[in-house]
This record gives structure tokens, C-alpha cells and sequence, in this order.
């Protein structure tokens, strides 16, 4: 029987001693929570926001943005560019050394965007699908040891942002690997190196030069919003993502952490599909009238969601770019359901008999934005409140609704989020681009809009620049595809042993954080 | 009995070839899954051009015959979300969820025949209402819920035990790192205390239900009487005599009852981030990764295959009435 209870007492005593050791955060390591699990770490084909806030601890770019929108040097310490707005030529920092202790040149940066290009490495990242899309990139050509050339296919305004998104390898290294080791195994120059990654549960990186004041950051993969308060609450991480709403007050309230809250740049919209297949559907013929689309802008009470769903008061979006950027004129459609009634009546979609104007049927994703699905079907209420018959069609995000989207193929009306930025009104702008877009879900034509891109292009200065945007804005907020809603918040649960800041653009870098 | 064996493992190789078809085909439905490994801005040729580098460009039938034929050469394919493996993939996951079904089913099992034997002997008494209302509490509440609950009064506010993380035990092991394991052991047990008590507690209260009834449909037996009345001891007659059959119910019950905690285990790896099979398979069916969802489809139909195939060679083994 002793033997028994000595046993029981020193296996009772191990455990406490292995949960003690776990629970304590050190003072060299900063411990974040995050939502979704890593996948990979081959630079060209990161795509997830999670994903890149990690990758980009381990990988420099040419340039950085900013928490502010401001650009500034990060590899490249001078750009130019060439008169017809094809070459970019950045030159690079001389003295930056790869994790494999090779010296980084523009060998590097060519071999990464040209890599990240090649087709038969077939990736899907950020790099390849989004950056050299919208750019139009052709190729990169190392100049010398400090100068790279990046060349694109036409003149574009933002180029030199969107090239900052790419994240810069090391040749020597990944001409070594298969795609497969390129994948666990990344090489970079940023500030901090992998030391292990193990799949759905935790990412452990550890400090190779400056900037970075931690000497390890360890990622732990905590997908249960409730699970990822406690263990804030708790003192086990320093930083949480996506905290839910309902979780605010009781983060707020406990000793050991707080809530930062802050308006993303993440535009939230109810689209309508205007195209012809729609406009044959219920509700979609009504749609395709300006004045309808513009009646049910009143009908909206989004400050109310805000408040109530969100448990932030953002203030309602005027159009498609950012504030600081927007169309200063303009001001948030209000919320009034008895012009919106007026509006529908005078646009010749008066109340039937049985008291509803027209059937629309109301698509969605769900789980992916804040609240996305009661949100919606508050949004659905007021449309039914003003006389809407709305069907809502609420499907699971990732195996259903993105097909949909990404075909273009959903609506009437559909509930979607677009990542924007501070850095530029037309990188917000571009998701209407061409009539054809991948991004215009709305397929939205008007040629007010459209044909001014080309003016965009021809403009001689800034301020001509933004004579046009302020245009464009305009018969957007006027006669536009989007239903406006607001820029989602994003809420950061932060122990209070930290000293960091969120910034509004999701990026989550953790270069100066620092103990209080 | 080798015969039967041999008869059960060709009727498997059907069975196998049935789910995989079944997930591949379900997998389909929601439309191409092209688009979710395609930028939004992905003009039309880049987008031709990655569904031909994933194979989706190909019918339906010719994908899945080519998958069939990696198969029978060793090849899973690659995942298309991590590029690794998609087998090492789900073999890495594997470990973590079988220690969380283990734990769970020793726990469900190892509480479900004492409460049980307790409930049936003092039937109709306060000790059997109450194990019987914990029984019916255990079965009506939804795991998940359970599982945040103890995360709360447990981790949180009496900060007993860790409220999410894994320490693993067996993946050391299998990497002939037998140190780490060891040393591993009481971490490793101490992280599985919340989400394995979250997923066998339904199975705890539906074990020891059964194995109440049982007892008492055996207690009532002549053969109990006989016993009884030979004079041997209450003890022994209920471990001896009783309980020895009643348990052909319970293993049958035990062996389905792994399979079904590993089915449990879904929603309680991703409350406790539990790094195991099932939230990898849910992310890989999110995210159309057909390579991984079928990989662990054939690990998952495998392992329930073994079992079944165990559970009726045990049954056959302590019930000499059953011949195979």
C-alpha cells in the first residue's frame, strides 16, 4: 500500500511539475496564439495571412510597409525606376547575410522572383498569383552584386508596393533543395530562423540578427477562439488573433491581458452580381437598376451591426478604398428605411400584396469574417424589413462559397471581405480593374469607372492622380456594385507583460515587441 | 479461422476502395477545386495552367483510376496545401490521436465496469441513481461543450491542468528516441487529462449503462444462484461468474467504441489543439486537399478494419459458442 501511494504521489507530482514548466512564459520567448494552422514555408507559395505573418519573420523583402501606409527600405536601399515605368531597378544593401551564412546579392533577389515565376515549380502563392498577376512581371536580372532589374509587362502606380510583398531566398540554398525540403526547410535573411515546426501545433523561431528583441518567438496553433482567450487569460501567450467578440469583456476584465481593438483595412460588402445570368433570376433584374442598389444603401443600419455584432463602432464605408485614402466629399449612406421605401417605390418595385417588393436570394460563406453569419442575417432582416422577400443562403466557406466566388458565380446578393491597405488608394482600387477582374465578383461595367483607368495610367501628377480617384469614387458611392458595409475590425488579445501594437493591415510582426 | 481472416482482409481491400471512392466523389461536389489553390487575380491561362499542374484537368473517372494506380505503387500523392506527402502527412498526425483515444477509452472503460458492476449490485439504491444520472448527463451533453467547460473551471480558474498543447509519447518511439519518450510520459499524460475525460465521457456513461444491464440480466442467471448457493464468496462470484459473461457485450462494444472515439476525437483536437488526424482531415476536406483527406481515409478505414476484424477474433476466443 505505501509502495502504491508513493507511486501515485510521484506520478501526481511529475505532472504538476510538467504542467508548472509549461505554463510559464519566459522573458527571452514571446508566445503568440494564432487561428489557423502553417502550412508551409516556401516563400512562392504562402498565400495565408497567418501563414505570412510567420514567414515574414524568416524572409526580408526588397522594401516594407509600414503600420501607417508609409513605404521604406528594407533590402533595397535605393529604387529607380525607368522612364516607360517597365524596370525597376532596386539596389541592395550590401553586408546582408542568408541563414546559411552565404552573403546575399542581387543574385538572390533575381533567382527569388524569377523561381517564384517558374512554371514548373506550379505555385499558387501570393508571389506568383497575386504580385506578378497584377504587375505583369517578366523576369529579374541581377545588374551586379548590389543591383537587381525587375521588369514588368506595362506601366503601373503601385508596382513598387505589390514588389514588396515578394519574399526574398537564398540561391545556393534552395538550388540544393526539392521543392518538398524547400517547403519545411526555409533559408532567408530575416531576423529570425525556423528551428522546428511541427504541423498543427506549434512554430519555434529563434533570433539571428537585428531587428527582433525576443530571442525566440514560438507559434502555437490554438483554433478555438475560446481555447486562445484562456490560455491568454491564463499567462500562457502573449498575443492572440481573431479574439471573438463575446470574449472582449472577459479579457478586458482579467488581470493578466487586454483587448486591442482596432478598424482593419479589410472592406466588407454585400456585392450585387449584375450579370446577365443574375439579372435573369429573382431579384436580380431588380438589382441591375442604380436607384434600387442605391435605395437599399438606406436600408442598412450598419453602425447598429457594428455595435451589436461586431462590438465595435466602426463607422460605415463611403466605397471601395480605405479611409485616409477615400473620396473626402462623400459621406456614409445614414440609415433611413422610409427613404429606402420611397426610393424602391419611385424606382417601380413598389410593396405587392402581400407587402414584399421583390425575392432575392442572399448567398454567404460561413466562418470566415467576424460574426459573418449572424451579420448577414441581420443585413438580410433590413432588406426584409423595407419590403425584400430575402432567401438566405448561408454554405460552408472553404469547399463551397470559394469555388462560387472565384467563378464569379454567386449572388444576387453575397456577403464577401477584400484585404485592402493604407499605402495607396488604388491598390484598394484595383479589384475593379477590368470588367474581367478575377476580383470583380460583381461584374459591375460602368464605364465611368472603367475607362478611367486609362486616364489613371496617362496622368501627368499626384495630384491629377487623385482628381480621377475622387471621379471614380464617386459614381462609386453613387451607382457602384457594393452594398457598403464596414472595414472589419480586428481584435488582438495582448498579455500585459507586452509592449506591441496592432496595426489596422492584419500583418502581425513582432520586431519590436518588447517587455513592459 | 484463417480462412476467415484471409475472406475478411479481401472483402477490406472492396471496402477500402468503396470510401476512397466515396470521400473522391464528395470532395467534387462543392465545384473545382482549383479555385482555392488559384490566386482571385489569376488571369484564365494561370489558371488553366495550375489545374493541369494538379491533375484537375483531367475526367473525373481518369483522376481517380491515376490516384488508384499511385496507390498500388506506394505513392499518396502530395498534399496540396503543405507539398509534403500526403501520407507522411497524415502518418505524423496519427500518433497524437491514437494516445488521445487511448487515454479516453482507458478512461471510459476502465470507470464504465466498476460503476456499472456497482450499479447493477446495488440496484434501485441512491449508488446506482446516481451513477445512472451521471450516465444520462455524460450521454446528453455534446463533447465540445464539456471540453470548454473543463478548460475554464480546470485550466483557467483552478489552473490544475494545461488547457491546450500535446507532449508527444508514441511519435518518439517510433523515432527509436526512447529517452524523450520516457521522459515525456507524465507531461504526455498530463496534457491528455482534459480533451481524453471530453471525448470518453459519452462513452464512459453508454459503458457503463450497458454493462449494468448486462450484469443484471447475469446476476438473475441459475448458474449465479448456484454459485451462490455452493457458498463462495460474493466477491467471487461476481467477478468470476458474473462478470466473466457479461462481458461478450462489452468487448464487442469496446472494439466499436474505438472507432468511435476516434470519430470523437474531431471536434476535441481542435477545442484542446490537439495536433492530431481529425483537425487535420477537417482543414484537408475545407480546403479540397483531396491527397490528404483520401490518405487519411484509408489510414481511418484500415485501423476500423483491424479492429473489427480483432474484436470478432477476441469474441470468438472467450465465447466457445462462436465459431469463425
Amino acid at each position: 500500500m505505501p509502495k502504491t501511494r508513493h507511486l501515485l504521489m510521484a506520478s501526481t507530482a511529475g505532472m504538476l511539475l510538467a504542467g508548472t514548466a509549461f505554463a510559464q512564459v519566459s522573458d527571452d520567448t514571446l508566445v503568440v496564439g494564432l487561428s489557423a494552422d502553417i502550412t508551409t514555408f516556401e516563400p512562392a507559395a504562402v498565400s495565408s495571412r497567418d501563414n505570412a505573418n510567420v514567414v515574414r519573420h524568416i524572409f526580408d523583402t526588397l522594401q516594407s510597409i509600414e503600420a501607417d501606409g508609409s513605404v521604406v527600405p528594407d533590402l533595397a536601399t535605393n529604387l529607380s525606376i525607368s522612364e516607360d515605368g517597365l524596370a525597376y531597378t532596386y539596389t541592395i544593401e550590401a553586408g546582408r547575410t542568408c541563414h546559411d551564412g552565404e552573403a546575399l546579392t542581387a543574385e538572390d533577389v533575381a533567382y527569388s522572383f524569377n523561381r517564384a515565376k517558374d512554371p514548373a515549380n506550379a505555385f499558387t502563392g501570393n508571389t506568383p498569383g497575386f504580385v506578378f498577376s497584377s504587375v505583369g512581371f517578366v523576369d529579374a536580372v541581377a545588374l551586379s552584386d548590389t543591383e537587381v532589374q525587375i521588369n514588368i509587362g506595362a506601366p503601373n502606380q503601385i508596382a513598387f508596393g505589390l514588389l514588396a510583398e515578394v519574399y526574398v531566398h537564398c540561391k545556393d540554398s534552395y538550388e540544393k533543395m526539392t521543392l518538398e525540403q524547400a517547403a519545411t526547410s526555409p533559408i532567408g535573411s530575416g531576423s529570425y530562423k525556423l528551428e522546428s515546426w511541427t504541423p498543427g501545433s506549434e512554430v519555434r523561431l529563434s533570433k539571428m540578427s537585428e531587428p527582433g528583441t525576443f530571442q525566440n518567438i514560438l507559434y502555437r496553433i490554438i483554433p478555438e477562439a475560446s481555447t486562445r482567450s484562456a490560455e491568454l487569460m491564463a499567462g500562457n501567450v502573449d498575443i492572440i488573433t481573431n479574439v471573438a467578440p463575446d470574449q472582449i469583456d472577459a479579457i478586458n476584465g482579467s488581470d493578466t491581458a487586454a483587448v486591442q481593438s482596432i478598424q482593419g483595412t479589410r472592406r466588407m460588402y454585400v456585392g450585387f452580381n449584375l450579370s446577365p445570368e443574375f439579372a435573369a433570376m429573382p431579384g436580380g433584374d431588380a438589382i441591375q437598376n442604380p436607384d434600387v442598389r442605391r435605395a437599399l444603401q438606406y436600408a442598412v443600419d450598419v453602425p447598429a451591426i457594428c455595435a451589436q455584432l461586431l462590438n465595435f463602432p466602426c463607422e460605415r464605408a463611403t466605397g471601395i478604398v480605405n479611409p485616409p485614402n477615400a473620396n473626402k466629399s462623400l459621406t456614409p449612406y445614414p440609415y433611413d428605411p422610409a427613404k429606402a421605401e420611397e426610393l424602391l417605390d419611385a424606382a417601380g418595385w413598389p410593396r405587392q400584396a402581400d407587402g414584399t417588393r421583390f425575392t432575392i436570394r442572399f448567398q454567404a460563406g460561413r466562418g470566415r469574417y467576424l460574426n459573418d453569419e449572424n451579420v448577414v442575417l441581420a443585413v438580410a432582416q433590413y432588406l426584409s424589413d423595407v419590403g425584400l422577400k430575402v432567401e438566405t443562403d448561408i454554405m460552408e466557406w472553404g469547399s463551397v462559397y470559394v469555388p462560387l466566388i472565384r467563378e464569379r458565380n454567386v449572388g444576387p446578393l453575397f456577403f464577401l471581405g477584400s484585404g485592402g491597405g493604407l499605402w495607396s488608394p488604388l491598390y484598394d482600387m484595383t479589384d475593379l480593374a477590368k470588367v474581367d477582374s478575377g476580383t470583380n465578383y460583381t461584374h459591375w461595367n460602368d464605364p465611368r469607372w472603367f475607362d478611367r483607368w486609362t486616364d489613371i495610367a496617362a496622368s501627368k501628377s499626384p495630384e491629377e492622380t487623385r482628381v480621377i480617384i475622387d471621379e471614380m469614387l464617386q459614381v462609386f458611392y453613387d451607382d457602384g456594385p457594393w452594398l457598403h458595409m464596414y472595414f472589419q475590425p480586428d481584435f488582438y488579445g495582448v498579455s500585459k507583460r507586452l509592449n506591441w501594437t496592432a496595426r489596422p493591415d492584419e500583418k502581425v510582426y513582432l520586431f519590436s515587441a518588447t517587455l513592459n | 479461422m484463417w480462412t476467415f481472416i484471409i475472406r475478411r482482409l479481401l472483402q477490406s481491400v472492396i471496402v477500402i476502395i468503396g470510401v476512397t471512392l466515396i470521400s473522391f466523389v464528395a470532395l467534387q461536389i462543392g465545384g473545382d477545386p482549383t479555385f482555392l489553390f488559384v490566386s482571385e487575380r489569376a488571369t484564365p491561362e494561370e489558371i488553366e495552367m495550375i489545374r493541369k499542374a494538379l491533375g484537375f484537368d483531367q475526367p473525373l473517372h481518369i483522376q481517380y483510376l491515376t490516384y488508384l494506380g499511385n496507390i498500388l505503387q506506394g505513392d499518396f500523392g502530395n498534399s496540396l496545401s503543405y507539398r509534403q506527402p500526403a501520407m507522411d502527412i497524415v502518418l505524423g498526425a496519427l500518433p497524437a490521436t491514437i494516445e488521445l483515444t487511448v487515454f479516453s477509452m482507458i478512461f471510459a472503460i476502465g470507470l464504465a465496469i466498476p460503476f456499472g458492476v456497482f450499479a447493477a449490485l446495488y440496484r434501485g439504491t441512491p449508488v446506482d441513481g446516481g451513477i445512472m444520472t451521471l450516465a444520462m448527463f455524460g450521454q446528453s451533453i455534446p463533447n465540445f461543450w464539456l471540453g470548454i467547460m473543463m478548460i475554464l473551471f480546470f485550466g483557467l480558474y483552478l489552473n490544475w491542468f494545461p488547457i491546450s498543447g500535446h507532449v508527444p509519447l508514441i511519435m518518439p518511439l517510433l523515432q527509436g528516441d526512447f529517452m524523450t519518450a520516457l521522459t515525456n510520459i507524465p507531461s504526455s499524460i498530463y496534457y491528455m487529462v482534459l480533451p481524453g475525460v471530453a471525448v470518453g465521457f459519452y462513452s464512459l456513461s453508454r459503458n457503463a449503462r450497458l454493462v449494468r444491464s448486462s450484469m443484471l440480466e447475469v446476476l438473475g442467471q441459475d448458474y449465479v444462484r448456484t454459485a451462490r448457493s455452493k457458498g463462495i464468496s460474493e466477491r467471487a462470484v461476481v467477478i468470476n461468474h458474473a462478470l466473466r459473461n457479461a462481458w461478450l457485450p462489452v468487448v464487442t462494444m469496446v472494439g466499436l467504441e474505438f472507432g468511435f472515439l476516434l470519430g470523437g476525437v474531431v471536434v476535441i483536437e481542435t477545442v484542446f489543439s490537439w495536433p492530431g488526424i481529425g483537425r487535420l482531415v477537417f482543414n484537408a476536406i475545407n480546403q479540397k486537399d483531396i491527397p490528404v483527406v483520401q490518405a487519411s481515409v484509408i489510414v481511418l478505414s484500415v485501423i476500423f478494419i483491424a479492429l473489427n476484424l480483432i474484436v470478432d477474433l477476441i469474441y470468438a476466443r472467450i465465447d466457445p459458442r462462436v465459431k469463425l
